[in-house]
C-alpha cells in the first residue's frame, strides 16, 4: 500500500500551510521531513494521523494504517508506572497477559526493564522517551509518526536513544514519518530525506541516505539549503 | 547523601508536632484560667468537667446512637453530593455549554444561607431528613465545581494521545480523565465534609430529630448543661478531624506517583 499526499491543501485563517503539497512515503523504511521550525511539518504529520483534514487534495493509503505516535512532549501518563504506560494502548487488542509480555520485551529494548514499576515522576527526560518509543514500537501498528521526539534532550542522551530506536527499527521496519528540524538526526535515522522550504511548506529536494557516506550526504544537504 | 537530606526533615517534622502540641497545651490552660475567673459551671466550666461531662455521656447508650445517627447522615448526604457533583461537573467540565446552563444553579444554591435552606426544609421535608438534605445542599456545589475544575484542567495532549491510539471512550474518562481530577477531587472533599460536617449538625440542631449530635447539643443547651455542649462540641471537633486525616490519608495513597 503506498502512502501519499497528493496536490494537498491546507490553509488556517488566512496563512496557507501547504499548497499544492506532493509526498510518497515509502512503506518499511524511515522518511525524515527537514525543515525550519513553523514551517508546517507538524500539520504534515496530523494530516498524515487523520487529526485534521486537507481542504483540497489527497492524503491516500493512511487512513487504512494502524498508527503509532513518539510526541515531542512524551505523553506519557504521570500516573502509571513504565509497564503500565506501555500496556496502555494494547489491552484493547490483546488479553493482558500477552500484553503485558508484549510490552516487557520493549521496554527491555530501550532498556528499562529495571525501572518497568517506576513512575514517570521518577524517570529523567530521556528515560521517558523511551518509555514513548516503547511504546510507540510495543503497539502492534505499521506506521510510527514522530514528531521531533528528541528535541529536549542534550545530545549525548539523543544519540544513545537514537541507536536504541533504530536498533528497534532494525527488528520490524515499520514505516516511520520523522519531522526534524536536526539534519544529524535526520542523516542518523532516515533513507530519504526531505527537504522542505519555508512556508507555504514545498517539497523542495529528496535525498537519498543509503547510509554510506553521511559526511558527504550532509555536505550535500547544507550546501543546497545555503548552509556553511 | 540521602540521609542527611531525610534526617533534618524528620526533625523539623517532629518540631512542628511539639509547637502544635505545645499550642494545644496552652489554650487548655487558658481555658481552665478563664473557667476560674468566671467561677460558675453554668457560663464556662473548665477543661476537667467538661471531660467529666464527657465521660458520663459516654456511658450512655443515647451517646452512641446520636454520633452513628450523625454519621450516617453526614455520610449520606456527602454520597447524595458526591452522585450530583459527578452527574453535573463531568459534563459541566467536558462541555462550557453544560457549564453554563448549570452555573446559576450552582451560584444561587452557594449564595443561600443555610438558615433559609433549614427552615424551608422544615417545612417540606421529615425531620430527620433535614440534617441529611443540608449536607447535601453544602457539600454539593463545592465538589461539582472542582470536579469540573479538574476535568477542565485535564492535560489536552494526553486526550489526544488516547483518542490517536484508538482508546475507547469510556477509558479515557476512567484512566486519563479520573486521575487527573483526583487532586482537585481530594481539595474537594477537604473542603466539602469540613463544611458539610457543621453543617448536619446545626440541621439538627434546628430540625430536633430523635437521636443526633446536634439534637443532644440543644437538648444540653435548654438545660443549662453548658459541660455537655462543649462535650459534643469536643466530640463534633475530633470527629471532623479524623475525616481530614483520613482524607489525607487516602490522597496521599491514591496520589503515590506524585511524591
Amino acid at each position: 500500500m503506498s502512502l501519499d499526499l497528493i496536490s494537498v491543501h491546507k490553509s488556517f485563517g488566512d496563512r496557507t500551510v501547504l499548497n499544492n503539497f506532493f509526498l510518497s512515503v515509502d512503506p518499511g523504511a524511515i522518511t525524515c521531513l527537514f525543515g525550519p521550525s513553523g514551517c508546517g511539518k507538524t500539520t504534515l504529520l496530523n494530516l498524515m494521523g487523520g487529526v485534521i483534514q486537507p481542504d483540497s487534495g489527497s492524503v491516500s493509503g493512511f487512513a487504512s494504517e494502524k498508527k503509532s505516535y513518539i510526541f515531542q512532549e512524551t505523553r506519557i501518563l504521570p500516573w502509571k508506572t513504565v509497564l503500565q504506560n506501555v500496556v496502555f494502548p494494547l489491552v484493547d487488542l490483546m488479553p493482558v497477559k500477552a500484553a503485558m509480555d508484549h510490552a516487557r520485551e520493549f521496554i527491555s529494548l530501550v532498556g528499562l526493564e529495571k525501572e518497568e514499576q517506576f513512575y514517570p515522576g521518577q524517570l529523567s527526560g530521556g528515560m521517558k522517551q523511551r518509555v514513548s518509543i516503547a511504546r510507540a514500537f510495543a503497539y502492534p501498528g505499521t506506521l510510527i509518526l514522530m514528531d521531533e521526539a528528541f528535541q529536549s534532550l542534550d545530545s549525548y542522551l539523543k544519540y544513545n536513544i537514537l541507536t536504541s530506536f533504530k536498533k528497534i527499527w532494525e527488528k520490524d521496519r515499520r514505516t516511520v514519518v520523522f519531522v526534524t528540524h536536526d539534519i544529524d538526526e535526520a542523516l542518523f535515522l532516515g533513507q530519504k530525506v526531505v527537504i522542505l522550504g519555508e512556508s507555504p511548506v514545498k517539497a523542495v529536494k529528496i535525498f537519498e541516505n543509503n547510509g554510506t557516506d553521511e559526511v558527504n550526504l550532509k555536505s550535500s544537504i547544507l550546501s543546497f539549503l545555503n548552509l556553511p | 547523601m540521602q540521609l542527611e537530606a531525610v534526617c533534618p526533615m524528620k526533625l523539623l517534622f517532629t518540631k512542628n508536632r511539639i509547637v502544635s502540641l505545645v499550642v494545644i497545651i496552652l489554650l487548655i490552660i487558658i481555658w481552665e484560667l478563664l473557667s476560674i475567673s468566671f467561677g460558675s459551671e453554668q457560663i464556662l466550666p473548665g477543661p476537667d468537667d467538661t471531660l467529666l461531662a464527657l465521660f458520663k455521656m459516654a456511658g450512655r447508650p443515647d451517646f452512641y446512637t446520636s454520633l452513628g445517627v450523625t454519621l450516617l447522615r453526614g455520610a449520606a448526604g456527602f454520597l447524595l453530593g458526591l452522585a450530583a457533583a459527578l452527574l453535573i461537573g463531568i459534563p459541566s467540565g467536558l462541555n462550557p455549554a453544560i457549564e453554563a446552563a448549570f452555573r446559576p444553579v450552582i451560584v444561587t444554591v452557594r449564595a443561600t444561607p443555610v438558615i433559609s435552606i433549614i427552615l424551608l426544609a422544615l417545612i417540606w421535608l421529615r425531620v430527620d431528613q433535614v440534617p441529611v438534605f443540608i449536607g447535601f445542599l453544602t457539600m454539593f456545589p463545592i465538589l461539582t465545581t472542582n470536579i469540573a475544575q479538574g476535568i477542565r484542567h485535564t492535560e489536552p495532549a494526553f486526550v489526544q494521545m488516547a483518542h490517536l491510539y484508538s482508546i475507547p471512550g469510556r477509558r479515557i474518562l476512567r484512566e486519563i480523565y479520573f486521575p487527573s481530577i483526583l487532586p482537585w477531587l481530594f481539595s474537594g472533599f477537604s473542603t466539602a465534609v469540613g463544611f458539610g460536617w457543621r453543617s448536619v449538625i446545626i440541621g439538627e440542631v434546628l430540625s430536633q430529630p430523635k437521636f443526633g449530635i446536634g439534637s443532644m447539643m440543644q437538648d444540653a443547651q435548654s438545660f443549662l448543661l453548658v459541660s455537655e455542649v462543649i462535650a459534643w462540641t469536643l466530640v463534633a471537633v475530633i470527629v471532623g478531624s479524623c475525616f481530614e486525616w483520613l482524607i489525607r490519608r487516602i490522597e496521599k495513597r491514591m496520589l503515590r506517583w506524585k511524591s
